[in-house]
């Protein structure tokens, strides 16, 4: 007998007590862990957990490109590959990319090209391999931010790193990183991604309802968001080296 | 086998004093004071010409009034005049292509693989004949980013390698393996009596006395590896080498 799970969506997406089902405040963000430098074949590599996301991103590049046509003779390229594992969902996920991985995988190449001097790599590829092995609402954010980690690990020069949160409006009201269920259950839905060199947003899409007051005022709770997200990315990214360090002083005394 | 000569300049940088020992990553801001400094290699003047950015994840550098980035992770990029170990990867009557840890294939022309010196009873412009699979130690005499960079064997301490072992490391931390004016390779090569060819690419060719020595000079150059960015290391590698040699029962 196969395991049969209905996708019930509750009536209500906030408890009594006025927090949110998983018992988050409305602009509280889910626990989020990063590490960088996990895949030890890769160029480049990083791993996330955000609330129930589980994420490895792999880099590598810069090298040919197969198939050829698709090398640009005056710059790189970059090309992003976002896979959901079979067991990521409930229901088993097909493994042939569909129309989904194919239209994340484009906006996670638009919403990191900005940051890549991709014109000093003529006819080279970087490559990004995103690979997400549990899904729980947001996972386009958290691959975005996965990715930008592992782009940094890999030593590929870029002008800023990348962070990216959904915002959105549950049972009426604005609330930061949606979770699985709030995303499908939720009136409107918000990813957006900013590049920190400019300040400048370099992903934004939009599902549900929402009046244009609630839209900037989202947006301004995103930038809070972000804000924690790109202090985590720094220190992820440091540790790998000051642990290192740390263990080498600590030895001397 | 001699070291591999780079500029003093590039020695010195992981060592050097003006190196504080700040990690930084892409996008941190290194500096606002745009008057008195100026962005040097792995940095970027923002737009509005209001801050220095650091472009790499690496070690904050200031030299004179040049800001530098020096990378802690990186690829290879071809310069002429680098030393590199290549691997044959294919061949045809023209042409060797060889693999040198860089974005493009390597190419070696028969022209550019002449015999040393002249051997008694044969021609003397003869070209050498290698096969898939060959390690090389060549030089680039020409690289930029549009053409495939090409390669020569003629010159000091090039050619096929038939004997030894070739690792490769992370190739922003070759610096590191040379050490300020070769100490760190000199006491390499003191301490576990091998030969070592470092060069550009990444790549180090290795051969010890037995194979003890090899295995003890691996661990060796891995742990700088790792531990690439921390002050003190030749000290600190002296000891590692001299206790592991006590554990391992070298000598």
């Amino acid at each position: 007998m196969p395991l049969i799970i209905n996708d019930v969506y509750p009536e209500k997406l906030y408890r009594e007590d006025g927090k949110r089902l998983d018992g988050r405040e409305n602009n509280e963000l889910r626990p989020i862990k990063m590490e960088v430098g996990v895949i030890s074949n890769a160029d480049g590599s990083a791993y996330l957990e955000w609330g129930n996301n589980k994420i490895y991103a792999a880099v590598y590049g810069p090298r040919e490109v197969h198939p050829h046509h698709l090398a640009k003779p005056d710059r790189g390229i970059l090309r992003v590959f976002y896979r959901m594992a079979t067991f990521s969902v409930f229901e088993r996920k097909r493994p042939a990319p569909g129309r989904r991985e194919k239209e994340i995988s484009m906006i996670i190449t638009d919403c990191l090209e900005p940051v890549l001097f991709l014109e000093l790599y003529p006819g080279t590829a970087f490559e990004v391999f995103i690979e997400v092995m549990d899904a729980d609402g947001g996972t386009r954010c958290a691959s975005t931010t996965v990715a930008a980690l592992a782009l940094a690990d890999a030593g590929v020069p870029m002008r800023s790193l990348v962070s990216s949160v959904a915002v959105g409006k549950i049972d009426g009201q604005l609330v930061t990183d949606l979770s699985g269920i709030e995303d499908k259950a939720g009136e409107a839905d918000l990813p957006c991604a900013i590049t920190w060199f400019n300040e400048e947003l370099s992903l934004l899409q939009f599902d549900g309802d929402m009046s244009i007051d609630e839209l900037n005022e989202s947006l301004l709770n995103a930038r809070k968001a972000l804000d924690q997200i790109h202090q985590l990315q720094l220190t992820a990214l440091k540790s790998k080296y000051t642990s290192i360090l740390d263990e080498v002083e600590g030895g001397k005394n | 086998m001699e070291n591999d000569e780079l500029e003093s300049e590039e020695l010195d940088e992981f060592e050097s004093e003006e190196t504080n020992r700040e990690i930084v990553v892409p996008g941190e801001v290194l500096t606002e004071d745009v008057e008195n400094y100026n962005p040097g290699r792995g940095t970027l003047l923002n737009k509005d010409k209001t801050k220095i950015i650091a472009l790499n994840i690496g070690l904050k550098q200031i030299k004179k009034n040049y800001i530098n980035v020096i990378p802690l992770r990186g690829f290879y990029t071809p310069r002429p005049g680098d030393k590199v170990i290549a691997l044959v990867v294919d061949k045809n009557p023209v042409k060797y292509k060889c693999d040198i840890n860089a974005k493009d294939i390597a190419i070696l022309k028969p022209k550019n693989a002449i015999r040393k010196g002249k051997i008694r009873g044969s021609r003397s412009m003869e070209p050498e004949e290698f096969e898939i699979g060959d390690i090389l130690v060549a030089k680039i005499i020409s690289a930029d980013r549009l053409n495939m960079p090409e390669l020569t064997l003629v010159g000091k301490y090039l050619g096929k390698k038939v004997n030894g072992i070739v690792i490769s490391i992370d190739p922003p931390k070759i610096p590191r393996v040379i050490g300020r004016n070769g100490s760190m390779i000199k006491l390499l090569k003191n301490l576990t009596k091998s030969n070592i060819f470092v060069t550009q690419n990444g790549r180090i060719w290795i051969k010890g006395e037995n194979l003890d020595y090899e295995r003890l000079l691996i661990a060796s150059i891995k742990k700088i590896e790792n531990e690439a960015h921390t002050v003190g290391l030749t000290d600190r590698m002296s000891e590692y080498i001299e206790n592991e040699k006590k554990n391992r029962g070298i000598e």
